[in-house]
């Protein structure tokens, strides 16, 4: 049984509406920011959720965790809708700006131990100390570093402080949201290195959420490709990067710059993200796609693709 | 024959707690119609390094405190007054920031915009200067321009905006343009989208671009020669694939290894432990020796070594490494 599923969900924003539109009645209208996504997240993997900004992954992360709720489908905790975040804390999700997850005002010791005592309250006062201890040696920061506010510490530091403040309640799957993004390349490996020991060594299950290919390729088992709001197509790691089915993964890898190689010059894609309030009955891509043709503006269903993916292409096996 | 001479340039930063060098006696040169990548983490000097070309500091209690700044045909911009600096700006050296919003006044139309760069500069008229700005979106491959003269930047995309920033920087024909960051806010297929841009304007503009970033694989994409920065000084430079395929100075390789990407799957990155030294009183001798994992304890002797050609490598790829200074003496 999957971990945590995704089934069908759909989450809109209302979007902000003038004091004239009111006045003039006019229809509230609404951003689709997921789009009935399907997604089963199994335990133990790393899941990577890719694609640019805009195109819904940040929301699906914190629909997986509870910090939205879905407006349409269902997210299933252990086979449970997931109904706000889980009381236990075994979701936990991580930010991209450490420094918002981080009281500025209390040492990390106290933090930390603040939230172990909130999941934990029959630990005594030295457990709670010896855990949140344990927990800075996962992630790899020395023991003083509990007497440090967070403006001591540097970015990668910080950023450590705040995977080790998401396993303080003994979660079993992490939701990470660019944890790296901000990060020096030099610093960035370092995260990277964590959330694969915390993946290996205790099987934590990770929905890596970046914009980073290169990243996503070296840590995932499992990617997702989002583009405005669906998932258009679904792969293990390797085949994704072997062989991208989609026409818009393909341009995602292709504009990937190597720094081993200048690439030779595939022509790019033309345009951007188009409006997200377009109406668009078809494939969402079609509008920037190189190989689009009439039957593309029909409904694209997710279509399976050797040797273990889906894809929501209808040329996609023939291509 | 240079375009760009820079020559011992040390700019300084007024801070709480001290003076910051940001740029510590840093030399380059760009030739015409080269692109020049200048490559580094967070705070190693590369923005202020080319922002003081043109003494762009914004608001910083910023100062080019010595060395000189060569463009061809304007003489030494380190030395020059405010208000003939003011005149080089634009006409001979353009500059496109990281967020092309910073760039462009929100209030007036993207057409009147372009067309008061060109009349600052050019004897010409409104008429004359609108169709010279709707050629220059065109240029830049701005689609449906006409209506695109009239709009304001918040109703344009980021690649757009970016696109209109830099017409707005050919408009001039500069000799040079400094690009901060150009791509770092922009989605990765727009990225691609924008470098390819700025390549093709240079093939039929012949300007050159110094060309800041902190991502080693826009450099390998679109630079001819780059420069590593580390603290303040450079590192290593040369020509992108002597750089980027054998580098020579051990931040490089170590910046290089610390990417995903150069191995398999099951390995570990290799991250570099530490942090950048302080610019207020940075180590003696190298400052890369404190992380460095090849360090002796000469490394951490004497000034900052300067850049050197070695033997071995490629003609015109110097590195900055006092291990293979002391290696060439001894062969």
């Amino acid at each position: 049984m999957p971990q945590l599923e995704f089934q069908k969900v759909e989450r809109r924003f209302p979007v902000r509406r003038g004091l004239l539109d009111a006045l003039a009645r006019r229809p509230g209208i609404s951003l689709h920011a997921v789009r009935g996504v399907d997604l089963a997240v199994r335990p133990g993997e790393i899941l990577g959720i890719v694609g640019e900004s805009g195109c819904g992954k940040s929301t699906l992360a914190r629909l997986g965790v509870g910090l939205h709720r879905a407006d349409g489908g269902a997210v299933l905790f252990d086979g449970q809708p997931l109904d706000g975040p889980d009381p236990a804390g075994r979701l936990q999700m991580v930010f991209q700006d450490p420094y918002s997850s981080l009281n500025p005002r209390m040492t990390i010791g106290a933090q930390l131990e603040e939230v172990v005592a909130r999941y934990h309250p029959r630990l005594s006062r030295a457990e709670r100390r010896a855990r949140m201890q344990e927990i800075l040696a996962e992630v790899s920061l020395s023991p003083e570093t509990a007497l440090k506010f967070p403006h001591a510490l540097s970015g990668g530091q910080r950023q450590r402080v705040s995977i080790a403040r998401a396993l303080c309640p003994g979660p079993e799957i992490l939701v990470a949201d660019e944890p790296v993004s901000a990060l020096d390349a030099s610093v960035q490996a370092q995260i990277i290195n964590l959330l694969k020991r915390l993946n290996r060594d205790k099987g934590l299950t990770i929905l890596f959420i970046s914009h980073d290919m290169n990243v996503v390729r070296y840590l995932c088992d499992r990617v997702a490709v989002m583009y405005l709001g669906e998932i258009v197509e679904l792969q293990d790691s390797a085949a994704l990067f072997a062989a991208p089915a989609h026409p818009y993964t393909r341009a995602l890898i292709a504009a990937v710059p190597d720094v081993r190689r200048r690439q030779a010059l595939a022509e790019p894609i033309a345009g951007e993200i188009p409006d997200p309030f377009a109406v668009l009955p078809g494939c969402r891509f079609a509008t920037r796609c190189p190989l689009v043709e009439d039957a593309c503006h029909r409904p694209q269903p997710m279509r399976p693709v050797p040797p273990a993916g889906l894809v929501r292409c209808w040329k996609a096996s023939t291509a | 024959m240079s375009l760009l001479s820079i020559r011992d340039l040390r700019t300084e930063f007024q801070s709480p707690s001290g003076v910051a060098r940001a740029v510590d006696g840093v030399s380059f040169d760009v030739a015409p119609g080269e692109i020049f990548g200048i490559v580094g983490e967070s705070g190693c000097g590369k923005s202020a390094t080319c922002r003081s070309i043109l003494r762009l500091f914004g608001g910083a209690q910023a100062k080019v405190a010595g060395g000189r700044i060569l463009l061809e045909g304007a003489g030494d911009l380190a030395a020059m007054p405010e208000r003939e600096l003011a005149q080089v700006r634009g006409r001979d050296v353009a500059f496109i920031f990281q967020d092309p919003l910073t760039a462009l006044n929100p209030t007036m139309r993207i057409g009147k915009q372009i067309a008061e760069v060109i009349l600052r500069h050019r004897k010409v008229g409104r008429t004359e200067a609108r169709a010279q700005a709707l050629q220059l979106l065109r240029d830049v491959h701005v689609t449906s321009p006409e209506r695109r003269l009239d709009a304001y930047p918040h109703e344009l995309s980021g690649g757009l905006r970016q696109r209109v920033v830099i017409a707005m920087a050919l408009a001039l024909r500069p000799k040079l343009i400094i690009a901060d960051e150009p791509t770092t806010a922009l989605d990765v297929t727009v990225q691609d989208q924008i470098l390819r841009l700025l390549r093709e304007r240079r093939d039929s503009l012949g300007a050159s671009i110094i060309l800041v970033t902190h991502d080693l694989g826009v450099v390998s994409q679109i630079c001819d020669r780059m420069a590593v920065m580390y603290a303040g000084r450079l590192v290593e430079s040369g020509r992108v694939r002597e750089v980027l395929d054998a580098p020579s100075h051990p931040y490089t390789r170590a910046l290089l290894a610390a990417l995903p990407g150069q191995t398999g799957r099951d390995e570990e990155l290799t991250p570099i432990e530490g942090a950048p030294p302080s610019l207020i009183s940075p180590p003696p001798g190298c400052r890369f020796a404190p992380r460095c994992a090849l360090a002796q304890p000469r490394c951490r002797e004497g000034g900052p070594p300067p850049l050197l050609s070695r033997k071995g490598l490629a003609a015109g790829h110097l590195d900055a490494c006092i291990l293979n200074e002391a290696a060439d003496a001894a062969a």
